[in-house]
């Protein structure tokens, strides 16, 4: 921790986060638990990849790492700052330095805004003031930096095509000149061609600018492409934390999802390994593994025992029978 | 003769032309993707072939669509009703909006089979049960009494599935049927797709904006660009060696196994709206091979190499070039 | 702009079109009455008391030979700018009320609402009858009466407004690059939520002229000589035998104006698009 710069941006010590839903007026509360107990360093200038199924607490994540959401349990420290002791306006002064692109570029601005006011916004809010002139040069420079024509800046959302209107999230994100980014799920929504060129003006911007992302995403192939570093998510806990993309994977989930992903390649066809049982309700834990009911290598154990998040080197896995 | 013939489709809405002299043909026992970005057509391929295109104010305005023998371009609407559900099955992207939230699952698929085969209550019931297990749904019977919203989305896909199947159709259109899925469900339900082809010589039409799906599933590929064909033929030829600039980068937006940082490069500028298609070939102003011929002329199709791939390129990329 | 153009074609649609021209008329009456009455409102005249409509007077005299016309055309000014002083206040402060609500939710939010939903249920009339009795009655009364009444009504759709509204991105966009709350209420929320409560507003100007019409009658509302149009009937009441036109008039200035509020109001609704979106209160 004495040097600055080898010190992690961002931390997660512990955190989890529940919701309470209501059946009713009278009904019983129920709670569940959709970050469960996740300890996590994300290093400086590298792309942390978050990777799971919808329901495992990887959008909660991103939210808990700009605190958009308070940690029920445990703490997030942004550049050694536990987040949740910070005063409101401290907070909103510390928010300068991590920024978020979030996964709808549909409704991600707001549809009364001009390109130029979504993009000045975040000076708006800090008080940073320009005049006429100045603010038309920012908003140009920013959205060039993302890619879009400057003439754009007069033009409203419902104008501009998916792709184009996640440059503009972009491009906002970028304004502040941020640390960290927050990418959550950035291209799910977008086509293919147009998903492959968000990515390259990411990492284009990324090593330009010496960025540190957190990249939520459901697709293990983009994730192995784009990220330093891979966490696997099941249920609302980490289940492995893979030091490189091309680290062998020890935890059966890993695998299912591997096995999963399609490759470009009808020459490699893969049987795929048929998925029996249910996904836990994240309201009703079991007490064991969670992955245990879909595991071909579940034992008794893991059944009764719940696996902790033990490291090796820089490899971590949360598995009684991990994989070779 | 293919099961399904599509010659030379060509699609407007209102005075607007969307699809162009789009040929495709499918047989039985066969898996064709149906493959491009948003705005290329691919869903109104769909629409057109179900006959739904007055619900969207659209007409065809020439070519043919031969179903079996049948013209459908000229089919009343009420022979397409017979046709429909139970020779030609359709599924969707969203399997929300298939499925009816105020009737449980089983009365649904149970429906399906009595409409399309005429059985008894008990016999529907039976039938409904066997599909499920057939689509390898737990505990079917329990599921057969539940409600939409108590299952998740996965297991509603399967019950849309079920449904089209209930029908004992011919051909099924799936649109998408899985991009609304987590990939480990995706896997298992393209694979019970492609199970059923195998097993039941059905003919499936996957329609999809994801080469990684063709790739694993398909037998033959038709890529659509703007309103019309860009590449037919088998998917093994076509990946390994694209003729079309476009199918080459289409492919290329997907990452490989091992593949270096700062390859992957997408395709630049996006699919034009049907109002400003640009002259001569469509995907030109993207292209990283165009030519000057390829701004004025509209490229015919040609066929290519020992596969049979039909390729609409001025300037067809060499064989090896890949 | 949406909004813009949204009124250009609500003006043009059938419906809109005749009931804009109706709602002008009477706005222009109530705005230049000292100039389009072609007497003064309180002129009396007790020898040409009760007269028929005539040259010299349109729309016939009341029992005090006063010009029905002139009176009319004031009683707009009166009645029109009792509800439409009274219902912006009301949609101003629901809208404040609500969006904190909304905004805030858990206590805050369960106090105001219960308060709303107590005043919701009792009717507007009953509501305007003991504020009344409390204030004594007259103009400002009735005002004060009908901008509570309608209170609720615009909370609770501003409430319900907010809450969706919420739930969009790129509200969480705004507060992740470290927005306030009166930001995020004053440029992101309130702005889109605007709308159907406006919409909402016109069309209770209908219903709050009823009501003022209503007080006027009881002789609650405008006092004597100052003339409202419930006040118009109400005199007329005595002489519906003898000289119907003295109520006739009046009635039929209220309902032709209400109508056309509330069929502008529809069309406005159409263009808007929002007709489900003002069903959520």
């Amino acid at each position: 921790m004495s040097d600055p710069m080898s010190a992690p941006i961002l931390r997660f010590d512990g955190v989890s986060r529940d919701f309470s839903a209501q059946n009713g007026f009278f009904g019983r509360k129920r709670t569940m638990r959709a970050v469960d107990g996740v300890t996590l360093d994300i290093p400086r200038g590298k792309v942390t990849g978050v990777v799971g199924e919808s329901g495992c607490g990887k959008s909660t994540l991103a939210r808990l790492a700009l605190h958009l959401l308070k940690p029920s349990i445990g703490h997030v420290y942004f550049e050694g700052n536990d987040l949740a002791g910070l005063k409101p306006a401290a907070l909103r002064r510390q928010r300068r330095h991590m920024q978020m692109v979030f996964q709808d570029p549909y409704s991600s601005i707001n549809p009364r805004f001009s390109i130029r006011d979504a993009v000045m916004e975040p000076f708006q809010v800090h008080g940073i003031r320009h005049t006429p002139a100045e603010g038309k040069e920012r908003a140009a420079r920013l959205l060039e930096m993302a890619g879009l024509d400057p003439q754009l800046a007069e033009h409203y959302p419902h104008q501009l095509s998916g792709g184009q209107k996640q440059r503009v999230g972009i491009a906002r994100a970028l304004a502040l000149e941020p640390n960290l980014i927050v990418l959550d799920e950035p291209t799910a929504s977008l086509d293919v061609s147009i998903q492959a060129q968000i990515i390259a003006l990411l990492a284009d911007l990324k090593s330009r600018l010496g960025l540190t992302y957190l990249f939520i995403s459901h697709d293990l192939g983009l994730v192995r492409y784009f990220c330093d570093r891979i966490v696997v998510m099941y249920l609302g806990a980490a289940v492995e934390i893979l030091p490189s993309t091309d680290a062998p994977h020890r935890h059966p989930y890993t695998r299912t999802l591997m096995e999963s992903a399609f490759l470009p390649d009808p020459e490699r066809r893969r049987a795929v390994t048929r998925l029996t049982g249910e996904i836990p309700s994240a309201f009703e834990r079991p007490p064991g593994c969670a992955f245990a009911t879909r595991c071909s290598f579940a034992s008794g154990r893991c059944y009764a025992e719940k696996p902790v998040l033990l490291t090796t080197g820089r490899h971590a896995v949360a598995c009684h029978h991990p994989l070779d | 003769m293919s099961l399904l013939a599509v010659d030379d489709l060509s699609v407007s809405i209102g005075m607007v032309p969307l699809l162009d002299r789009v040929s495709f043909s499918l047989d039985r026992g066969e898996v064709l993707g149906l493959v491009g970005e948003s705005g290329s057509g691919k869903s109104l391929t769909a629409m057109t072939l179900m006959g739904l295109l007055p619900l969207i104010g659209g007409r065809i305005t020439a070519g043919r669509v031969r179903f079996d023998g049948i013209d459908l371009t000229t089919l009343p609407e009420p022979a397409y009703r017979d046709l429909r559900g139970q020779r030609i099955a359709l599924i969707s992207q969203n399997p929300m909006t298939s499925l009816d939230p105020i009737l449980t699952v089983g009365a649904q698929i149970d429906q399906a089979s009595r409409l399309h085969a005429g059985l008894s209550a008990a016999a529907a019931r039976a039938r409904s049960l066997d599909l499920m297990h057939q689509l390898r749904i737990p505990e079917a019977v329990a599921i057969h009494g539940q409600y939409p919203h108590q299952l998740s989305g996965g297991m509603k896909q399967r019950i849309v599935i079920a449904m089209a199947l209930a029908g004992d159709p011919d051909l099924i259109i799936a649109d998408e049927p899985t991009t609304a899925l987590d990939v480990t469900i995706q896997a298992q339900i393209i694979q019970i797709l492609c199970d059923l082809v195998a097993e039941r010589g059905l003919a499936l039409l996957l329609i999809t904006h994801d080469m990684g799906v063709v790739a694993q599933a398909c037998h033959r590929v038709s890529v659509l660009y703007a309103g019309r064909g860009a590449e037919t033929g088998p998917v093994h030829d076509i990946f390994a060696r694209p003729r079309h600039p476009y199918t080459k980068a289409l492919i290329g937006c997907i990452p490989r196994e091992g593949q270096a940082p700062g390859t992957l490069v997408g395709i630049p500028g996006m699919v034009p709206t049907a109002f400003a298609y640009p002259k001569g070939c469509r995907y030109h102003p993207r292209c990283t091979a165009a030519a000057p011929d390829c701004r004025t002329e509209v490229p015919a199709g040609s066929i290519q190499g020992v596969g049979g791939s039909i390729v609409f390129c001025h300037h067809p990329l060499e064989v090896g070039h890949v | 702009m949406a909004a813009l153009t949204a009124l250009r074609s609500a003006i043009a649609s059938p419906r809109g079109a005749p009931s804009a021209a109706i709602l002008a008329l009477a706005v222009t009456a109530a705005i230049a009455a000292p100039w389009l009455a072609p007497y003064p409102y309180a002129a009396q005249n007790l020898a040409g008391a009760v007269m028929e409509p005539s040259a010299a007077h349109l729309l016939g005299t009341d029992e005090f030979g006063r010009d029905l016309l002139s009176r009319i055309i004031y009683g707009a000014r009166v009645s029109l700018g009792v509800a439409v002083t009274s219902i912006s206040l009301s949609v101003m402060i629901g809208l404040v009320l609500g969006a904190v609500a909304g905004y805030l939710g858990g206590w805050v939010d369960r106090v105001l609402m219960a308060v709303a939903d107590v005043t919701w249920s009792f009717p507007e009339i009953l509501i305007a009858l003991v504020l009344i009795a409390i204030l004594g009655p007259g103009l400002s009364s009735a005002g004060i009466a009908i901008t509570i009444g309608y209170l609720a009504q615009f909370a609770r759709l501003t409430r319900s407004q907010i809450i969706a509204l919420k739930r969009e991105t790129y509200v969480e966009a705004a507060v992740s690059i470290g927005s306030g709350h009166m930001h995020v209420l004053a440029r992101h929320l309130i702005p889109n939520a605007l709308t159907p409560v406006i919409v909402a507003g016109m069309l209770a100007v209908g219903d709050a002229i009823i009501l003022e019409a209503t007080l006027g009658f009881f002789g609650l509302g405008a006092q004597p000589p100052l003339p409202s149009w419930g006040a118009l009937m109400s005199s007329g009441v005595a002489q519906i035998y003898l000289a119907p036109w003295v109520i006739l008039f009046p009635g039929l200035a209220i309902a032709v104006t209400v109508i056309a509020i509330n069929l502008f109001g529809d069309a406005l609704i159409d263009a808007l698009a929002i007709r489900n979106r003002l069903k959520e209160r």
